[in-house]
């Protein structure tokens, strides 16, 4: 046991040496996270506002122009160009200068004032399916308004002419948002950058780390020693859980100081599930690096592994609308525990009793990750 | 005494390709054993079978009193190795190496303080251990490779070529510490295509095409495989004239050795000094000197690979370490 302990340790001192020593790859490590993090968070915005949007005006009377004023007035649609006539609104959707027309037809004011049906007409963009369904949303939203505020308006005059009140209920329903009020989509979005951000910056570095050193021809001075292949992988991990801390920890202070993002629940926890993470991100890396016989294949290996975990992970698309057999997939993914318990812990001061199934599975997946490796790991050249 | 090593019909494949052949021998303990051959006859090979790096394909070897093939581990405690290339991590110093190492064979605290500087002062590179090896030139690499290899205090060391590429007078140094630590009581198996320092070996196997060819001390090989006068004769183009020389009754071989050719002449035979230089001079080139010479390891080498080489029909590459 005190053998093991002293093999463990000389491994963890010769890779924080070597790791320390490079410069590019401290810079890789714990400061172009840190980039990444800013630039993706500021990039993965799934806010939509100020889309694009040609207005047709061709009824030109006070109260066409006070309609389009109010569908434009909370920022979602923005006027960026004006056209006389549909076929010119549509050349201008067609050549990508507007994602949405608005046409208000000849005949709108007549038609409100005769109390007849007065038709407008939105024409949307729909290659970017979230987006125009949002300003289509809007546009919507705002029209049924303006048609509930047109039927009230002659309500009253009839209530006035009849000498009695007149009145309908409606169904008021007003959704209140738990969490993130605002809505604000970086909230959401920047735990799923810091997930990504690490999972690159350890699972690729750990992936490289034996290859390089089959590569190069110091593996086998390691291997006629009797190290074990767990020591050895252990101790190759180790300082890069220090690392995975660092990075998380400065990760979230970035964001709470940039992005606003609340830190509602316990750090301690926390960091706990962030070293089981860590785990499973680490042991994958050695395991593809026992697999790959060049730093080349271990990136690819590296590569191979990040892209599923990240698109299955709930990251970027919520796993519930993903089909039966790709969400039953997604259990399979560590990347989908970590990210749950970091919103979860963050948003909603969530603790170990609501996260124990996510905290026990990362727990579970690393231990096994990491024991395949070392199986995997032979001792024998070939 | 049980032997340190005993090798029994090793063999190793890759493929179809056969690098080591039905290889058996012992070694002593406290010997120090040359294996001798061209690049590829299979030295390195054998050595990382030996030292349980690759499994044998064929055959077993008891190192240190553990079978390779069932034991590797339990060997590796007791072996220290030396690989060909160097394998030491070039972006730490000597002294960062060391604790590495020592602690992979569970070297720890003041023993392990202790060993740094014994090995350290042996090796002679107080002055260096803290340079990274990368930066340092091939003779002190080589020496600090020794080091690590001799750390943990094993019975026996295995070194791959330890001395390719280095000046003449490091190779002195090196082999002085080799044959220090054999005094002590280390077992060495050694690998050099330098036949000079094969000299230095009790012991030498002699690997052609991946079969031990000959085993013997450098004085056996000599008598056995370099019966009869070597002469060592130098003339203007000699290489072109070889074949003239062979021609000669009695001569067994006419090879270049040096600036000249060495003529190897059977017992007896009617090939002498004045043979020599008439056919020479026949030839168009008198000879500027024709001596008798001790044979060297060298005439061995060549007279067992050319036999090997018409008995097998392959030949083996012989490259000039220079």
């Amino acid at each position: 046991m005190r053998r093991l302990l002293v093999q463990l340790r000389a491994v963890v001192v010769k890779e924080a040496r070597q790791t320390v020593r490079d410069r590019r790859m401290l810079f890789m490590l714990l400061v172009a996270p840190v980039f990444q993090l800013v630039m993706l968070g500021y990039a993965v915005n799934l806010d939509v506002d100020h889309v694009p949007t040609v207005v047709v005006d061709q009824d030109r009377t006070p109260t066409s122009r006070e309609h389009l004023r109010g569908l434009l007035a909370d920022g979602t649609l923005e006027e960026t160009a004006r056209a006389d006539g549909v076929a010119e609104a549509n050349r201008l959707l067609d050549a990508g200068e507007a994602s949405v027309a608005v046409v208000i037809p000849r005949g709108f004011t007549r038609d409100l004032a005769r109390g007849e049906p007065a038709p407008v007409q939105v024409l949307l963009d729909g290659s970017d399916p979230n987006r125009s369904n949002i300003a289509g949303a809007a546009a919507s939203q705002y029209f049924q308004g303006a048609a509930l505020d047109v039927v009230r308006g002659r309500l009253e005059r009839l209530s006035a002419a009849m000498g009695r009140r007149v009145s309908f209920g409606t169904i008021d329903a007003r959704p209140r948002i738990f969490y993130n009020p605002r809505l604000d989509s970086a909230i959401f979005m920047v735990p799923g950058v810091a997930v990504l951000v690490l999972i690159l910056a350890t699972t690729v570095v750990t992936a490289m780390g034996i290859a390089r050193e089959r590569e190069v021809g110091t593996l086998e001075q390691v291997l006629v020693t009797p190290i074990s292949p767990g020591v050895l992988m252990a101790g190759k991990a180790l300082p890069f859980v220090a690392v995975g801390l660092i990075d998380v920890t400065t990760a979230l202070t970035v964001s709470a100081w940039v992005f606003d993002l609340p830190i509602r629940g316990s750090l301690a926890f926390l960091g706990v599930a962030t070293l089981f993470y860590l785990m499973t991100t680490l042991g994958v890396g050695l395991f593809i690096s026992t697999v790959s016989e060049t730093q080349q294949q271990a990136f690819m290996g590296g590569v191979f592994f990040i892209l599923p975990a990240i698109l299955l992970s709930g990251i970027f698309t919520p796993i519930s609308s993903m089909p039966a057999w790709m969400r039953a997939l997604t259990w399979l993914n560590p990347v989908r525990y970590y990210i749950e318990i970091l919103r979860a812990v963050l948003l909603k001061a969530a603790g170990p009793a609501d996260l124990a199934l996510q905290t026990g599975a990362l727990f579970a997946y690393g231990l096994a990750i990491i024991g395949l490796a070392s199986l995997r790991f032979r001792k024998r050249l070939r | 005494m049980t032997p340190a090593i005993r090798v029994e019909h090793l063999t190793r494949r890759f493929g179809a390709f056969t690098a080591v052949r039905d290889v058996s021998f012992h070694v002593e303990k406290g010997e120090i054993f040359g294996y001798l051959g061209a690049n590829g006859a299979g030295k390195s090979t054998t050595i990382r079978m030996l030292c349980g790096l690759l499994a044998p394909s064929e055959g077993d070897a008891v190192v240190a009193g553990h079978r390779v093939s069932r034991e590797p581990e339990a060997i590796k405690w007791r072996i220290g190795y030396m690989s060909q290339k160097f394998s030491l991590y070039r972006d730490l110093g000597a002294r960062e190496n060391l604790e590495f190492y020592g602690g992979a064979y569970g070297l720890g605290g003041r023993r392990l303080r202790r060993r740094i500087a014994e090995v350290v002062e042996l090796t002679d590179l107080a002055e260096v251990r803290d340079v990274p090896t990368g930066e340092l030139p091939g003779g002190i690499r080589q020496r600090v490779a020794l080091a690590n290899a001799i750390l943990h205090e094993p019975e026996i060391v295995f070194l791959d070529e330890p001395t390719a590429g280095v000046d003449p007078v490091s190779r002195r140094a090196f082999w002085r510490l080799i044959r220090h630590m054999a005094e002590a009581g280390t077992t060495v198996f050694v690998t050099t295509h330098y036949m000079d320092e094969a000299e230095y070996c009790a012991r030498i196997g002699l690997m052609v095409a991946g079969r031990l060819a000959a085993l013997d001390t450098p004085a056996a090989l000599k008598r056995r495989h370099a019966p009869g006068t070597t002469w060592h004769v130098e003339a203007p183009a000699i290489l072109r004239h070889l074949a003239a020389l062979r021609r000669l009754p009695g001569v067994v071989e006419a090879t270049a050795f040096g600036r000249g050719a060495h003529v190897r002449v059977a017992e007896g035979a009617p090939t002498g000094e004045a043979e020599l230089r008439a056919a020479l001079a026949a030839a168009g080139v008198p000879p500027t000197l024709v001596e008798p010479v001790a044979p060297t390891l060298e005439d061995v080498f060549l007279a067992v690979a050319s036999a090997d080489e018409q008995a097998a029909g392959t030949a083996a590459a012989w490259e000039d370490p220079a």
